[in-house]
């Protein structure tokens, strides 16, 4: 089927998928009018599109960090553990006030991504050293980062003025600026990594390799590929992806570590990266739209009494829909009397 | 029997798709008689055998088994009037016995009383063929011939009158398969219709009574016994096909050394004391029946496996010996190797990547196609495109189409293009031509020589004993594991088939 047709046919799912949405959403409460005006309200009103992009900055980040890994079939379900160890990473720079103020939110960017990639460096060793399933052991890991953030908050770490688990507020230098009026530039660090992310897949030779290995790692073996090393660095590259997304929350949206920023975006991650193929183009796309719905679900939560996880359900329901429609693309009908 | 014919089939048509792969094919079958259905690959004949067997429907045309038209609705459908079939690739659960697969296939009773009715079946059955079953221990661990057995039982205990055999001496030696031949005439000869499907001339001038061509979905002819050669082969082709002609060689220095390769990793083929050497301009052709060590020893000798034991040294020119036993493909490259592997779509190629990556990614490591920074797809692209025309790869709209939709011979051709274009000083080859029609095969042949020509040492792993008679100048023999004799060019037929089948 040609590439036009194709995407038309998951276009039409992602509608589909939106349909079914309303639908649940009408059964719950809020009627189909309610919802054109949410979406129409949150594209119009510029408050929101701020939070739209102040959202999409760690749902980019996300879905880069796992499709990076995906093409290298390394199913990386650790990213909020990356996460969470790359915020606990640049919260300790902050709290320890390591370096000159000057330098500190740099140090504090660097060391979450060193954090990301430590966290999935156990799991990749455990995958091709042990052939222990990758699937499992970032799975597991998330619940070990957590219940150490969780240590780190309610003990050493909890804020003394008001003893709520969360950190002390970072210091103005400790956190990623505005700039201008709008522009986040937890933005710039997205769009960054994005043009990274497609120089290293797209154009360099470490991605032309990548190809292969995903295709058919026997063959690229036999060709003389240094499979061992191209799959290190995706993977690698995916932990500190990661461990940045658990950075620009706390230094960009919270202002200090809390307790949830996490939550979630494993979930979310993965499912951008589903959508967008594995594409880092396609994923700051999807991403943003990921966002515009997150800012959505959080008005429906203020006004109409909407859970939260209805989001969630949103989000599945259109990825049930997409990978459905690959029926159409692999199947034709033919209409026989 | 009666007057009837045993199986008619007239002007039948099966698309699929866009695809034809059955337009207006006939067939006549008469009782007592083996018929033979020669052609090329993708000439139609297994489909058109699916179509008797219940497998297709056909979307035109006339089926008539026994006189009685039929529209048949599935294959339990066809054996219920005696039609039967052994397919090329076995439909045996490889975990249970025989009898418990022919009770599978036929249906008994409770399973304790069904498999003591059928094993007097098959026993009946096996006596009156003169075969020798292990009816208990598990398919899985009977030889391919005796596998084969157990298929043709199993359609006799089903009650066919009408077996159809789909290139059944694919698989065998020689003598297994002029052994199954001589089953087929005297099952023939009690009566039942046997259609044999093959592309193997030899096998239609021994045993058929008469030969039906077909070619692109199409009967052409249908010829009594006798008939030549080559007449068969044109009209199966088409064309006249000139096959290569090797001419003297020129052997120079050794190239390629080989002293006592040991292999224990798989069971079933380990590899004892492999010692031979090939030198540059020189076909040393590894002739055996599959399963006896030669993909281990391909393995090995293209350095995606490294052996237990034993040396694989290159010799470089300049007389520089290296020790080439550790298995890295990366080294084996840089010092003059390359391997086309057997297993084309799990090993040789990509198959969802662009024929464009698929060639470049031999020459990629060197930086003719940009620096680690750049991969210039532009250069590649050039470079590739002047390979498909010069290895004459059809098939092509468009180098950016994945290399999947390439035809096997086609296919083939891009993977020794890309092989030769890195200049190698000793390629392997294992079974090169398999599953390739007779134009492709030459094609793939006349590079082998060339590569001859032009000093290559070549190592030729192939289970088709024409392919190895035709191409080398050396041959071993490859018996469990182990060379177990060796032969001149000129080698007797006869003896290097009894050597392959253990009796040197």
């Amino acid at each position: 089927m040609p590439v036009w047709a194709r995407a038309l046919v998951s276009l039409a799912a992602v509608m589909f998928g939106l349909a079914v949405s309303a639908i649940i959403l009408a059964l719950a409460g809020v009627a189909p009018s309610s919802l054109v005006t949410e979406f129409g309200s949150t594209l119009a009103d510029p408050e929101s599109l701020k939070a739209v992009l102040s959202q999409s900055v760690p749902l980019i980040l996300v879905g880069i960090a796992a499709s990076v890994a995906f093409r290298a079939r390394f199913w990386n379900l650790g990213l909020e553990g990356q996460m969470i160890m790359g915020g606990i990473a640049a919260a300790a720079i902050s709290i320890h006030q390591v370096g000159a103020e000057s330098i500190r939110i740099e140090l504090m960017a660097l060391a979450a991504m060193f954090a990301g990639i430590a966290w999935i460096a156990l799991p990749m060793a455990l995958k091709y050293l042990l052939r222990i399933n990758e699937i499992i052991a970032t799975l597991l890991l998330n619940y070990i980062a957590q219940y150490a953030l969780y240590d780190l908050l309610f003990g050493a770490w909890k804020d003394p003025t008001d003893s709520f688990p969360h950190s002390g507020p970072f210091s103005a230098a400790e956190r990623l600026p505005v700039i201008g009026d709008w522009l986040q530039s937890g933005l710039l660090v997205a769009l960054l990594v994005v043009a990274a992310t497609f120089w290293l897949l797209q154009i360099s030779r470490a991605g032309f390799y990548l190809r292969f290995i995903y295709a058919n790692a026997t063959m690229a073996h036999r060709m003389g590929v240094p499979t061992g090393r191209i799959v290190a660095i995706a993977v690698l590259a995916s932990g500190a992806i990661a461990g940045l997304a658990g950075f620009v929350i706390p230094s960009g949206i919270e202002g200090r570590l809390t307790q949830g920023y996490f939550e979630g975006y494993g979930f979310s991650g993965v499912l951008i990266a589903f959508l967008a193929q594995n594409n880092p183009l396609s994923a700051s796309v999807v991403a943003i739209l990921v966002a515009i719905l997150f800012v959505v679900g959080q008005s429906l939560q203020i006004f109409y009494q909407i859970p939260f996880s209805m989001v969630q359900l949103i989000q599945a329901i259109i990825v049930m829909c997409v990978a459905g429609a690959d029926f159409f693309v692999r199947h034709r009908l033919i209409l026989q009397r | 029997m009666d007057n009837a014919l045993a199986l008619e089939m007239a002007g039948i048509r099966k698309n699929f798709g866009s695809f034809r792969a059955l337009d207006d094919a006939s067939l006549d079958v008469r009782w007592g008689e083996v018929h033979a259905i020669l052609g090329e690959n993708g000439a139609g004949k297994s489909s058109l055998m699916n179509v008797a067997a219940g497998l297709y429907s056909p979307d035109g045309g006339l089926l008539r088994i026994n006189g009685q038209a039929c529209d048949l609705t599935g294959p339990r459908d066809a054996m219920a009037r005696s039609v039967g079939m052994i397919h090329q690739h076995f439909k045996l659960v490889k975990r249970f016995s025989a009898v418990q697969n022919v009770l599978l296939a036929n249906p008994r009773g409770s399973y304790r009383q069904g498999l003591a009715e059928i094993g007097r079946e098959i026993n009946k059955h096996a006596k009156a063929l003169g075969f020798d079953l292990d009816l208990h221990r598990p398919v899985g661990l009977l030889s391919v011939a005796e596998q084969q057995r157990v298929e043709i039982i199993k359609t006799l205990v089903a009650g066919a009158r009408i077996l159809i055999l789909d290139e059944p001496t694919a698989v065998l030696t020689d003598e297994e398969g002029a052994k199954l031949l001589r089953t087929i005439s005297d099952l023939a000869q009690r009566g039942a219709a046997i259609v044999l499907v093959t592309h193997k001339l030899r096998d239609v001038q021994t045993f058929a009574d008469r030969v039906t061509v077909m070619r692109g979905g199409r009967t052409i002819a249908t010829l009594n016994r006798g008939t030549s050669s080559d007449e068969l082969a044109t009209l199966a082709v088409g064309t006249k096909i000139v096959a290569p002609q090797r001419g003297d060689g020129k052997p120079g220095v050794e190239r390629l050394i080989v002293r006592d390769l040991h292999d224990e990793s798989s069971d079933q083929s380990r590899l004892r004391q492999v010692t031979f050497t090939v030198r540059s301009g020189e076909i040393y052709g590894i002739a055996g029946v599959g399963g006896n060590g030669q993909t281990e020893l391909a393995d090995i000798l293209s350095g995606s496996r490294a052996p237990s034991s034993g040396h694989v040294e290159a010799v470089l020119p300049g007389g520089a010996r290296v020790d080439l036993s550790s298995g890295n493909p990366r080294r084996r490259i840089d010092f003059g190797f390359a391997a086309v592997p057997a297993d084309r779509q799990g090993q040789a190629i990509a198959s969802s990547v662009s024929i464009v990556d698929n060639y470049a990614i031999a020459h990629v490591h060197t930086g003719r196609f940009g620096p680690w920074w750049r991969f210039k797809r532009a250069a590649a692209r050039e470079a590739t495109s002047v390979a498909l025309r010069d290895a004459d790869v059809q098939g092509v709209r468009s180098a950016s189409q994945r290399v999947g939709l390439l035809s096997g011979g086609n296919a083939q051709k891009l993977v020794m293009a890309r092989e030769f274009s890195r200049a190698p000083k000793i390629i392997i080859v294992h079974s090169p031509s398999r599953g390739l029609d007779v134009r492709a095969c030459a094609a793939i042949h006349r590079r082998l020589l060339n590569a001859r020509e032009e000093g290559v040492a070549v190592v030729l792993i192939s289970e088709d004993l024409d392919e190895i008679l035709s191409l080398s100048d050396r041959i071993g023999v490859m018996t469990a594991g182990r060379i177990v004799a060796e032969f001149d060019a000129s080698g007797d037929r006869q003896a290097i088939g009894r050597a392959m089948v253990g009796h040197v």
